[in-house]
């Protein structure tokens, strides 16, 4: 299916676009059942610089309601960050920011 | 089996020669799993548990940050894996790490225990076995001995990062 071309984009579409652009993207961890909860808190004090009760919290999260954002910001260093995680075997993926 | 304690700079432990057997036998696994074929990716759950996609819904980013990553991934485990081995007593001993090798020790036992809690489908209400009969108890046994060996190594090398302090 094709549509007429449009000469301009919309004000509309081109709002929405940079919105797209401004929204962060961010790293999730997931919750699985082999990773210890003191191995997930030793981690992510490691890779990210957390505190013992930043990272708690964070691992708590994870645990309790399946998963946690660990990071936020532009999308190569969220790729970054979910192949450092990779590197330990924590479930990690990265996304747009919901 | 003594776990790994914290001592001076280094973290110290006691394997028999059992159990560094055991070890020695999972290290040659996983170096078979980490020399498979990247396509085989998708069609083994364990390999993908070790490569997890990056993105959970766009196949094109999730394409884009295996191409981007897994060859270092691959890589930096088999580095790991390579300084496990060599620092494991092959007839039993104490292994005693730096903190390096200690982080490796640490990716690698839980790449080790990802493989063999994903093959025996490990859920959170998963228990030990209370008498090994098969062959499925004795790897789930191996399984918690490897929960207990990395407990240890990660309360260690905490108190080793507040003795630093």
């Amino acid at each position: 299916m094709a549509g007429p071309l449009a000469p301009t984009r919309t004000p509309e579409t081109t709002e929405e676009e940079r919105g797209d652009l401004d929204r962060p993207w961010v790293t999730i961890v997931w919750n699985d059942p082999v990773n210890l909860m003191t191995y997930v808190t030793f981690v992510l004090q490691e890779l990210f610089g957390y505190d013992e009760p930043t990272a708690t919290t964070l691992m708590l999260q994870v645990h309790h309601d399946g998963k946690a954002i660990v990071s936020s910001g532009p999308r190569e260093r969220m790729e970054h960050d979910t192949s450092r995680l990779h590197a330990y075997g924590l479930w990690a993926s990265y996304q747009r920011d919901s | 089996m003594k776990p790994f304690r914290a001592r001076g700079g280094s973290l110290v432990a006691r394997l028999d020669r059992a159990e560094a057997g055991i070890v020695g036998l999972l290290l040659d696994q996983l170096e078979q799993l980490l020399a498979a074929d990247t396509t085989d990716i998708a069609d083994d759950p364990v390999l993908a548990r070790l490569f997890p996609a990056g993105h959970r819904s766009d196949r094109e980013l999730a394409e884009d940050y295996r191409e981007l990553t897994e060859e270092t991934l691959r890589g930096g485990k088999a580095d790991d894996l390579a300084v496990v081995r060599a620092t494991l007593p092959a007839d039993g001993g104490e292994v005693r790490l730096d903190l390096d090798q200690a982080a490796a020790w640490l990716r690698t036992s839980n790449d080790l225990r990802l493989a063999l809690g994903t093959r025996l489908d490990i859920d959170e209400d998963t228990e030990p076995p209370d008498e090994i009969v098969d062959e499925a108890d004795h790897q789930l046994a191996v399984y918690y001995w490897l929960t207990a060996v990395q407990s240890s190594l990660v309360d260690a090398l905490v108190a080793a990062r507040a003795g630093r302090r």
